[in-house]
């Protein structure tokens, strides 16, 4: 097991921070680097001022209005993967240290029991998303238009959101974040170690599957339509050109 | 697939390149959310015509031939080469899309597909492949702006015939349709035919205005035919000549693409600033009635009435109140249709897709079903062609009048949610066209009637 450890979960996190950095870096290099056209390609109406462009292009990007004018059901679900998802991201920013202020409110317990909840919900929310696009796909235009890259997307996403499921729901009253701080910021410091905790319980097993799939997800990410991500700002900005 | 024509056509997308149709190409997400903005694909169910599928065809190429992963891993993208199989369907969504860009409208990314079938139709003229209708049509449009001196007497003869109505109609025996006059401050350019120029040379002669008629036409079949070298020449045959008169403004008739061409698209193509206004004949005539120019006459028109939003002077250019401000002051019964404004529907004439014989099923019969069903008929008087031409907003009204008492064809649409069943009849009034409350009502008239 430690083995698979240190190949998902210490190398893994290093080449993937090498790929994905600098995927994104050259993705982002090649969209500045190619001239834009010279047309305007906006539609109307359009907001007259730069601020009230740029505040289009946030609502746009953030909230979608107009897609939850065509498809309710497909937005609700999008909008709360994405903000479960952005919850988790948030979450995994215990990795790096604890956050400020909570812990004095709510106690070292109280934190622990905070994120138990709050980590499953995200966790259930991402899970339920994924397997409604995953459903989605299956049938009608959905299965027509799909191509291999959005089932592999979904396939690499399930298994970071299940892995990460299994250790929240399995694991989440035995190991906490403390546990997994040491192993993360062994890594961070590159002096890598896993803590005895991790290596004793199961859940190293967990640990290295969801890093395993993370891995692959985000090596992947910058080659995938997933760059949506950051191309959304500048192509909802283009609407209001 | 022969290595000089695939040369060649992945040179024109790398010539077409440029930020937008990149970011296009890659974050597309294939969520399909554009299906149920699309009226031909709604009316027709058929995949072909669904946008993100449409701009799909050239992301294929896109990845082969413009990415690594693409290159090394094509299976992953269903990456191709622009083969025969390919150019065939990629033939059929390119020309038939509108380019109403209500995809734009609802995608959460803004993509534009039709920019990206810019593309397409450029791919497809360098393979040989581009619509020969539309191709001939604009090699007509420069021939005649090459050899302007052999076609002059005719115009001019054209334009005689319909001052002679103009006369009639204003009372003024002095009223002229005034062709090549040098300090005009107006040039008109109308479509060819006398639907688009006798009432604007009408309100032209009662608001006094010193104007002048284009000898060209303002149709661009060579936008439409993807050519934009053809379209900017045909453009600049009227741009010409409204230098040579010295004129202030250019006036645009109800061609909506003309107008985006001119507005949006001309002084990029061709790197120059206009010296001159352009306006939509739409916006003139407004600009007439709130400065006194002309005086019109409430009450003329009888039942209620509407105004279907042109999606290249609407969404794509920008008017909409001018037009609702004329109906308003032409009736107090003025009903604004659900959706409207940059969510209107497209009438399905648009994008040069009237001239192409080969798409007159997928025009009509199917692709703009929304249209009789939302129980409004439209009574514009210019273009009596077909019913998808009639809210081209050309006279800026749409009377809602009894129902159309056409059987609307069921049973074979996918994915459309009104075509399958009696109940669904409710779904689509529910779903999409939507009246007023008077209109409401007479949508489930109609409803009965059909059944």
């Amino acid at each position: 097991m430690e083995t698979y450890l240190w190949i998902t979960s210490v190398w893994g996190i290093y080449l993937t921070a090498v790929v994905f950095f600098g995927g994104m870096a050259w993705r982002i290099y090649q969209w500045a680097t190619t001239p834009k056209s010279p047309i305007r390609l906006g539609m109307f109406p359009k907001p007259k001022t730069g601020a009230g462009r740029f505040s289009k292009m946030l609502t746009d990007t953030f909230i979608a209005p107009q897609s939850f004018k065509i498809e309710p059901t497909m937005w609700l679900f999008a909008f709360a993967f994405h903000i479960a998802a952005l919850g988790a991201f948030v979450g995994h920013a215990r990795l790096f240290r604890e956050f400020p202020i909570l812990p004095e409110l709510l106690g070292e317990a109280g934190m622990n029991s905070f994120a138990a909840w709050s980590g499953s919900i995200a966790g259930i929310i991402m899970l339920v998303g994924v397997l409604y696009w995953i459903g989605r796909r299956t049938y009608g235009p959905f299965k027509n238009l799909s191509v291999p890259e959005d089932y592999l997307l979904l396939f690499l996403l399930l298994g970071v959101i299940a892995m990460g499921d299994h250790m929240r729901f399995v694991y989440g009253d035995i190991v906490h974040a403390a546990t997994y701080r040491e192993w993360f910021m062994s890594v961070m410091t590159f002096k890598p170690a896993f803590p005895a905790k991790l290596l004793e319980s199961n859940v190293g097993i967990s640990l290295g599957t969801h890093m395993l799939f993370t891995d692959l997800f985000l090596m992947y990410f910058p080659f995938s339509k997933l760059v949506h991500s950051i191309g959304a700002f500048s192509s909802n900005l283009v609407r209001s050109e | 697939m022969d290595s000089t024509q695939l040369t060649t056509l992945t040179g024109v997308i790398d010539k077409k390149m440029n930020r937008q149709l990149k970011q296009y190409m890659d974050i597309c997400a294939r969520c399909a959310i554009c299906k149920d903005a699309c009226h031909q694909y709604v009316g027709t169910g058929d995949f072909k015509y669904l946008p993100a599928r449409r701009a799909e065809l050239i992301r294929q190429i896109y990845k082969k031939y413009f990415t690594k992963t693409g290159e090394f891993v094509p299976a992953l993208y269903e990456a191709r080469d622009p083969d025969d199989n390919l150019l065939d369907e990629l033939y059929d969504s390119t020309y038939a899309c509108t380019g109403c860009r209500r995809c734009m409208y609802y995608c959460p990314f803004s993509i534009d597909t039709a920019w990206i079938l810019s593309v397409a139709k450029a791919i497809l003229i360098a393979a040989g492949r581009g619509n020969e209708m539309l191709g001939q049509l604009a090699d007509a449009a420069l021939f005649k702006g090459d050899n302007v001196e052999m076609f002059k007497d005719v115009i001019v003869s054209g334009f005689k015939d319909i001052e002679v109505e103009v006369q009639e109609i204003t009372g003024n025996p002095n009223a002229q349709v005034p062709v090549d006059k040098q300090g005009a401050d107006i040039l008109y350019v109308a479509l060819a035919g006398a639907h688009s120029i006798r009432p604007a040379a009408v309100i032209f002669e009662e608001a006094g205005a010193n104007w002048t008629i284009s000898m060209f036409e303002a149709a661009n079949y060579g936008f439409f035919d993807g050519d934009i070298e053809k379209a900017r020449l045909i453009t600049k045959r009227f741009i010409d000549e409204a230098k040579r008169l010295g004129v202030k403004e250019i006036v645009v008739p109800e061609c909506g693409h003309a107008y985006r061409v001119l507005e949006l698209f001309y002084e990029a193509w061709s790197k120059e600033k206009m010296p001159f206004k352009v306006s939509h004949i739409l916006e003139k005539v407004d600009e007439y009635i709130k400065d006194g120019s002309i005086t019109v006459e409430k009450g003329l028109l009888t039942g209620t009435v509407t105004y279907h939003d042109p999606c290249q002077i609407g969404r794509n250019g920008g008017i909409f109140e001018q037009p609702r401000d004329i109906v308003q002051s032409l009736t107090d019964n003025f009903v604004d249709l659900t959706p409207n404004r940059e969510q209107q529907w497209c009438c399905g004439g648009g994008g040069g897709i009237v001239a192409m014989e080969e798409f007159t099923e997928t025009r009509l019969d199917r692709g703009t079903q929304h249209t009789p069903r939302s129980g409004y008929r439209c009574t514009s008087g210019h273009r009596p062609r077909g019913r998808s031409d009639a809210a081209q907003g050309q006279e800026a009204h749409a009377r809602i009048d009894e129902p159309r008492d056409r059987e609307p064809q069921r049973g074979t649409l996918r994915g459309a949610p009104f075509a399958s069943s009696p109940d669904s009849d409710a779904q689509a009034a529910a779903y999409r066209t939507r009246l007023g409350s008077t209109a409401r009502g007479r949508a489930s008239n109609h409803k009965r009637i059909s059944q």
